[in-house]
C-alpha cells in the first residue's frame, strides 16, 4: 500500500515539476558574524532567558560546579550527569536519575553566537537534557561559532542520532498571554564558560 | 475530509457573523494576541535583514518545490541509512492507517504528540482513541484544547481564543485546580499530568517543520520543551510530514530556523529546537529505538500541480499572516472551517480539498495585503486569492446575482452615454432609491447606513464650471 | 502642466465635491484640468470578484479614453491602483493571449499608462514636488485612513500626512492608523459582519480629532456608513476636500 503510494505520489510529484521551469537555488544565505562570538552568544543567549556562568580559573572546574550547584534555588542535593561529561568536569553530589534530580549537567558540543544555542548531541542522554528543573551545560573552550549555520556545516559530518539546540528556558505563553517558564523542559538553562 | 467539513466551510460568512455577535471574547482575545504576535514579528524582522532574509527563503523553498522529486527521494535514502523507515500516505485514510499499524506493531497503548497541524489535518486522534490508545497532546495550548474537545484556532497559539478566566474554569473543573490560579499554577498542573504521559508512553506523534534531504533530518522547532520530550523519551517516534516540507541542504536550515522564529514570535530561535536523523544508535543514547517518517500527500501534489497555488506550498507554517490579518482577528480560526484558516487557509484550502470544497474561502478577505507584506516566504497571498477568485467565476461557484451585476457593471461602463445616464438617475434616487435598484446594497445596510449619493454628480458640476 | 482627471465611479456620484475640490487644488497649484466625458469605471469592482473578462473590457475603455492624457490623476487610491498595478497584469493575459504582438502591444499601453497615472496625493508629492501648502489648517486635529491598496500596493505611506501637515493640521497617530478598514468593495456585502467589526476596530481606537482624512472614497462611506449606523458622530472628510479647506483657508 505505502510502496504503491510512493509510487504514486513521486509520478504526480515528477508530473507537476516537469511542467515548471526549475528555480535555482539561491546559494548561502549572508548573515552577519560577530568578532568576538563567545560576547554575542552571552548577549543573545541571556537575552532569551538562558543565565551564563564563569567558572573559577583558580579552582579544579568539578569542584566549582559543586559550590555552584549547591548555592542554586532550590539547593541541588541529586544531580544526573551525562555520560560524556569527563571525570574532571563532574560535579562531586550524588548522582541521581534525571526524572528526581534537581539539575541536569551536560557537555555542549558547541554553541552558536547568532542564535544563541548550546548544541546538545544525544549521545550526551536525553533526560539528562530535558528532566530536571535545571539544565547546566558545559561550553567546551573555542567551541563556540559565530553562526548557527557555521556550526551545523561542521556538524553535519558526525551527526548523531538527534541533536538540540537549547536557546533558553522552556516557556509558553498559551495561557492568558503570559509568559511563564519550565512548562515542559528546563526552567533554567545555565552555559557554564571556563 | 469529515463530512461536516465542507458544510462548516460553505457557511464562512454566517458563522463568522455568529462569532462576532454571541462570543465578543473570541474577538477581544484574538485581536489581542495576533496584534501582538505581529508587533514581535516587526521587531524581529526589523533586526536583521529581512527583505534579503525572505528573498533568500523564497528562492529556497521554490528551488525545491521545482525539484521536488528528486529531494523527496534523497530523503528517503537518507533517512532509511540513518535507520528510519520512510512510509507514503497518498492521503488523509492512508496516514492514519500507517500511524495506526505502527502503533499495532509497537504494542503501543499510550501517545504523547507535539503540536502538528498535519495530524489535525488528518484527524489522527480521533482513529488513535477509537482503537483504545491514550493520546495527550502536550503542547499547552493543544492541551486545554483537547480537553475542551475543540480544534486549534491559530497555527501557533492553538488557545489564544480562550481567555484567563476560561482556562482556569477548565483546570478548576478537569484538573481540580484551585480556582482563579494564576498561568503559572495552571501551567505546573498540566506539567504535572503530562510529565508522567510523557515517561509513560510508548509513542510520540509530531510533525516536521522541515525534513532536509541531504542529510535525512526532521526538524522541530518550539519553546516549552515537551516535542524534545516526545521525540526523546518514548520507544518508538513517529514524524507526520507533509511532502512540501523539504529542504536541499543542512546549511540551508539555520537561515529557517531562525527565519521561522522571527516571523512566528520575533524570537532568534526557538527555545528547543530537535534535530532528528533517527534512532537511537549509540549505547549512550536513551532515545527511541525505531523512527518512522510518514510522508504525506492528501492533495498537494494537486497544489504542486497547480499553475497559481503552488506557490502555497512554500507555507512555514509561522502563522505571521494570521497575525497580520484584520479578517482573522474578528473572529480566529474557527470561522473558517478548516485546519489551515487566515489567509494562508484561504488560498491553500482550495489546492487541498479542491476549490469548490473550499468556497467562499477565496472571497473572505479585503485584499489589503498586510498578509503578503508578512510572509517569510513572499507568497502573493492577495493575488492567490485573486486567481481562485477567477476560477469560482468561470465555474459558475459564485452567486448569479453578483455575477449578473458584475456584468451589467461592464456593460454599462464602457457605453459612456448610458453610465451617464444612469448616474444621473441614481443621484435622483437618493440613497434608499439606489439600494432598492442595487439589491446588495440591502446586505450593507444591515450594519452600516445607505451611502448618500451626491446630489449633482461630478460630471454637472463640472459642466457647469468649477469656481 | 496639463492634467486629465480620471473621477472615478464612487467620486462621480458619491464624492461629487471632493473632486470638484481635487481641481480646485490641482488648478491652485498651477496644473490645467480636462475631464474626458468618456470615462467610466475602471473596473476594479470586477476585477476584484476574480470577473476578469468584464475588468478587461472596462480596463481597455478606460485605456483607449486616457489614451492621448499627459497626466492621469485620480482621488482615490484604490482606483490608481488598479490602473498603476493591475491593469498591466489584466491585459497581459486575456482570450487572444495566443496572439502575442497583441498582447505585447496591449501589456506595453498599459505600462506606459501606468507610468504617467497617479493618485492624487502622489501627484502632488511626487510629481509636482508640492509639500506646503500655507497653513489654513492649523489647529486642526485630524487623523489619517489610508486605503490598502495605496499603502501597500503603491507604497504611498506617508503622503497624505505630508500633505495634511504642510497645511497646518496635527496629524494624530491612531493604533489602527494602518489597519484595513473592512471595505474591500464585494467583501462588505459578501462577508458583512466581519467587514463591520473590521470598521468597530477602526472607529474604537480612533484618537480624538476634528476630522478622519482618507484618499479613498471607498472606505469613507463604508467607515461612515458604520460611524452613522452607530451614532459615533465622526466627521470623515475626503483628502482633496480637506486640502482645499487648508489653501482656501476655510478650515470650518
Amino acid at each position: 500500500m505505502s510502496a504503491a503510494s510512493r509510487e504514486r505520489i513521486m509520478a504526480r510529484v515528477a508530473r507537476a515539476t516537469a511542467s515548471r521551469a526549475g528555480v535555482p537555488h539561491p546559494g548561502a544565505l549572508a548573515t552577519p558574524a560577530a568578532d568576538d562570538a563567545v560576547d554575542a552568544f552571552v548577549k543573545r543567549f541571556t537575552s532569551s532567558g538562558g543565565e551564563v556562568a564563569k567558572a573559577d580559573p583558580g579552582r579544579p572546574p568539578g569542584e566549582w560546579l559543586t559550590g555552584f550547584l549547591r548555592k542554586l534555588e532550590p539547593q541541588v542535593t541529586g544531580v544526573a550527569v551525562a555520560p560524556d561529561v569527563p571525570p574532571e568536569l563532574r560535579p562531586g553530589l550524588p548522582e541521581v536519575a534525571a526524572a528526581q534530580a534537581g539539575a541536569g549537567v551536560s557537555l555542549a558540543w558547541g554553541a552558536a553566537a547568532d542564535t544563541g544555542s548550546l548544541i546538545l548531541p544525544s549521545t550526551g542522554t536525553r533526560a539528562v537534557q530535558l528532566l530536571p528543573p535545571a539544565h547546566v551545560v558545559w561550553v567546551p573552550d573555542g567551541r563556540v561559532f559565530a553562526r548557527l549555520e557555521d556550526a551545523l556545516r561542521e556538524l553535519e559530518a558526525e551527526l548523531p542520532a538527534a541533536v538540540g539546540l537549547h536557546s533558553g528556558p522552556s516557556k509558553s505563553a498559551d495561557i492568558g498571554r503570559t509568559v511563564v517558564t519550565g512548562v515542559h523542559g528546563p526552567g533554567r538553562c545555565i552555559a557554564v564558560l571556563s | 475530509m469529515p463530512a461536516d467539513m465542507h458544510t462548516r466551510i460553505r457557511d464562512y460568512a454566517s458563522r463568522s457573523g455568529e462569532i462576532i455577535r454571541e462570543d465578543p471574547g473570541v474577538r477581544e482575545a484574538v485581536t489581542g494576541a495576533t496584534i501582538a504576535f505581529d508587533q514581535k514579528r516587526l521587531q524581529g524582522y526589523s533586526e536583521v535583514d529581512a527583505d534579503g532574509w525572505r528573498r533568500w527563503a523564497e528562492g529556497v523553498k521554490s528551488h525545491t518545490l521545482t525539484h521536488l522529486d528528486r529531494y523527496l527521494a534523497g530523503a528517503e535514502t537518507q533517512l532509511e541509512a540513518n535507520g528510519a523507515e520512510v512510509h507514503w500516505a497518498a492521503d488523509a485514510a492512508e496516514a492514519r492507517e500507517i500511524v495506526m499499524s505502527l502503533a499495532a506493531r509497537h504494542s503501543v497503548k499510550s501517545v504523547v504528540k507535539g503540536k502538528s497541524m498535519v495530524t489535525e489535518e488528518i484527524d489522527l486522534n480521533p482513529a488513535l482513541e477509537a482503537a483504545g490508545i491514550e493520546v495527550y497532546e502536550t503542547d499547552l495550548g493543544e492541551y486545554i484544547l483537547q480537553l475542551l474537545d475543540e480544534p486549534p484556532s491559530h497555527i501557533l497559539g492553538p488557545a489564544i481564543h480562550k481567555s484567563l478566566q476560561q482556562v482556569q474554569e477548565l483546570f478548576t473543573d478537569r484538573l481540580g485546580s484551585e480556582p482563579g490560579g494564576d498561568p503559572d499554577t495552571l501551567a505546573r498542573a498540566a506539567r504535572r499530568v503530562l510529565r508522567d504521559a510523557f515517561i509513560q508512553s510508548d509513542m510520540g506523534i509530531t510533525g516536521g517543520n522541515f525534513l532536509v534531504a541531504e542529510t535525512g533530518t526532521v526538524a522541530l522547532i518550539e519553546n516549552e520543551g515537551n516535542i524534545r520530550l516526545t521525540t526523546s523519551l518514548p520507544r518508538v517516534h513517529v514524524a507526520v510530514v507533509g511532502i512540501e516540507k523539504l529542504l536541499p541542504r543542512m546549511a540551508d536550515l539555520s537561515g529557517f530556523l531562525q527565519l521561522t522564529a522571527r516571523a512566528a514570535t520575533g524570537q532568534p530561535i526557538g527555545c528547543f529546537v530537535s534535530l532528528i536523523q533517527g534512532p537511537a544508535a549509540h549505547p549512550d543514547d536513551d532515545g527511541p529505538e525505531a523512527v518512522h517518517v510518514v510522508l504525506v500527500d492528501n492533495g498537494r501534489t494537486d497544489v504542486l500541480a497547480h499553475e497559481h497555488a503552488w506557490e502555497a506550498l512554500r507555507c512555514l507554517r509561522c502563522g505571521a499572516c494570521l497575525n497580520a490579518c484584520p479578517v482573522y482577528r474578528q473572529t480566529g480560526g474557527h470561522a473558517y472551517g478548516y485546519v489551515y484558516s487566515g489567509p494562508i487557509g484561504s488560498v491553500l484550502d482550495p489546492g487541498l480539498l479542491g476549490l469548490h470544497e473550499a468556497m467562499p474561502l477565496p472571497f473572505a478577505s479585503s485584499l489589503c495585503g498586510a498578509c503578503e507584506d508578512a510572509c517569510p516566504v513572499r507568497i502573493p497571498i492577495p493575488e492567490m486569492l485573486l486567481e481562485w477568485r477567477r476560477e469560482a467565476q468561470e465555474e459558475g461557484l459564485t452567486p448569479w446575482k453578483e455575477r449578473a451585476a458584475l456584468k451589467g457593471l461592464a456593460s454599462v461602463a464602457t457605453r459612456p452615454g448610458l453610465y451617464r445616464l444612469a448616474g444621473k438617475i441614481g443621484s435622483r434616487l437618493g440613497a434608499t432609491g439606489v439600494a432598492r435598484a442595487l439589491p446588495m446594497l440591502g446586505e450593507w445596510a444591515a450594519d452600516r447606513a445607505l451611502p448618500q449619493p451626491s446630489r449633482r454628480t461630478f460630471r454637472e458640476l463640472w459642466r457647469e464650471g468649477i469656481e | 502642466m496639463r492634467v486629465a482627471l480620471f473621477v472615478t465611479c464612487l467620486a462621480d456620484h458619491y464624492f461629487a465635491e471632493a473632486a470638484a475640490d481635487a481641481v480646485r487644488l490641482l488648478r491652485h497649484l498651477g496644473c490645467e484640468v480636462l475631464f474626458p466625458a468618456d470615462q467610466t469605471c475602471c473596473g476594479q469592482p470586477a476585477y476584484n470578484a476574480g470577473r476578469t473578462r468584464e475588468a478587461a473590457r472596462m480596463a481597455k475603455h478606460t485605456m483607449e479614453v486616457f489614451a492621448d492624457s499627459d497626466a492621469v490623476v485620480l482621488p482615490s487610491g484604490s482606483c490608481a491602483t488598479m490602473v498603476k498595478k493591475f491593469y498591466p497584469r489584466l491585459v497581459a493575459g486575456g482570450a487572444d493571449a495566443a496572439a502575442p504582438a497583441a498582447v505585447a502591444d496591449r501589456t506595453s499601453a498599459a505600462a506606459e499608462l501606468a507610468d504617467r497615472t497617479f493618485d492624487l496625493a502622489e501627484f502632488i508629492v511626487h510629481r509636482l514636488g508640492v509639500t506646503e501648502l500655507g497653513n489654513g489648517l492649523a489647529g486642526r486635529r485630524v487623523a489619517v485612513h489610508q486605503g490598502c491598496h495605496a499603502l501597500r500596493e503603491l507604497r504611498l505611506e506617508t503622503e497624505p500626512a505630508v500633505l495634511l501637515e504642510g497645511a497646518g493640521a496635527e496629524v494624530v497617530p491612531w493604533e489602527a492608523q494602518e489597519e484595513c478598514c473592512g471595505f474591500g468593495g464585494l467583501f462588505s456585502v459578501k462577508m458583512t459582519a466581519v467587514s463591520a467589526a473590521m470598521a468597530d476596530r477602526k472607529l474604537d481606537t480612533l484618537p480624538e480629532v476634528d476630522w478622519v482624512v482618507s484618499g479613498d472614497g471607498g472606505c469613507v462611506l463604508h467607515l461612515d456608513g458604520r460611524n452613522r449606523a452607530r451614532g459615533t458622530g465622526i466627521e470623515f472628510v475626503h483628502l482633496a476636500t480637506a486640502l482645499w479647506r487648508g489653501v482656501a483657508g476655510d478650515a470650518r
